[in-house]
């Protein structure tokens, strides 16, 4: 998947509809106002629909930015 | 010594029999003298659970009851083998914890299949005077407080779960006239394989939270199992149509 169609289903799973919210590869998630528990659900389901890939919620402590979650899924996936 | 409590001479069908409260039930009913038809999809889980039981004439089905066409013929089976039916436990179900934006249509359909629609045909099937026993019967829906009370995450959960509670409402009123009664039991979070996968899903925080809802503390399969014993116990003869809330007081606040 290319870095800026993973970008737009994070801001679909995280419902920011603001066009103009610039999130970029070394956004800080945790700094986000839409980022909860229930919207790593959100996250977590969004990355099973496009990677098949099933990942703990526990494995979100160590997320901070973009890049750090495109990690968690592997770096391979991307572009 | 014979008790009005007692489950002798009752052949019970559970859904669900191999994990958490289905599981429970099965064993539980054994140990209060019935005899029990087990149904879940999972035969090895299934089988461990057939093992537990106390000694009698019991059953295990390894069946996926969403496959409706197949309903009948296991009800047959049911009766050919094991004589009339007059308990029916419906603990099969799912749980999912998904916002509503990330929901889909088959997340749906697939909760509703297992957690409602596999029952109620169960139940249509079950109330067929061929399978029915002569005294009668007593049908228990394992709803939840979640189909009462809503929860963020849970739409799909608890619409299904209070789904349970209308239909079985409206089934008791059909069924009345053929001795049938039918009641749902609503616990709150018990400790069982589905709520342990739940609350891995879940942040640390949000499953002390979880805990802290329930002022007993979360409960045990048995805490069910007991109350849907005495439903379908002779003891509760005249109980239809009700709601039995079992959460150690999660839905007192």
């Amino acid at each position: 998947m290319k870095k800026r169609e993973f970008i737009d289903e994070l801001k679909d799973a995280l419902e920011i509809e603001d066009k103009d919210q610039e999130i970029t590869l070394e956004t800080n998630l945790k700094d986000l106002e839409e980022y909860d528990s229930l919207s790593v659900l959100s996250i977590i389901a969004m990355i099973d629909k496009n990677f098949g890939k099933q990942i703990p919620s526990s494995d979100f402590i160590k997320v901070t930015t973009v890049s750090s979650l495109m990690e968690l899924i592997g770096k391979k996936h991307f572009d | 010594m014979d008790s009005i409590f007692d489950l002798k001479n009752k052949n019970i069908i559970v859904t669900g029999a191999s994990s958490g409260i289905g599981r429970q039930c099965a064993i539980t009913f054994s140990q209060l003298a019935a005899n029990i038809i087990l149904i879940a999809r999972n035969r090895e889980r299934l089988e461990e659970t057939f093992n537990r039981l106390n000694k009698g004439n019991h059953l295990f089905i390894s069946q996926n009851i969403t496959n409706y066409d197949r309903l009948e013929d296991i009800i047959n089976t049911i009766r050919e083998k094991m004589g009339k039916i007059s308990g029916f436990v419906h603990s099969a179900g799912t749980e999912m914890t998904l916002p509503l934006r990330s929901m889909t249509s088959s997340y749906y359909e697939n909760m509703f299949a297992i957690n409602v629609i596999s029952g109620f045909e169960l139940a249509r099937i079950i109330s067929k005077k061929k399978y029915l026993d002569e005294n009668g019967a007593s049908f228990v829906f394992i709803s939840s407080v979640m189909g009462i009370l809503g929860q963020a995450g849970k739409v799909g959960y608890c619409s299904s779960k209070g789904a349970l509670i209308s239909g079985a409402k409206a089934m008791a009123l059909e069924l009345a006239k053929k001795n049938i009664r039918v009641n749902c039991i609503l616990p709150g979070v018990v400790e069982t394989e589905m709520s342990n996968k739940m609350f891995e899903s879940l942040p640390k925080e949000s499953k002390k939270s979880v805990i802290d809802m329930h002022p007993l503390g979360l409960g045990k399969p048995n805490d069910i199992a007991y109350a849907c014993a005495y439903l379908l116990s002779d003891a509760a003869r005249w109980i239809t149509g009700t709601n039995l809330i079992i959460d150690g007081g999660y839905s007192a606040r």
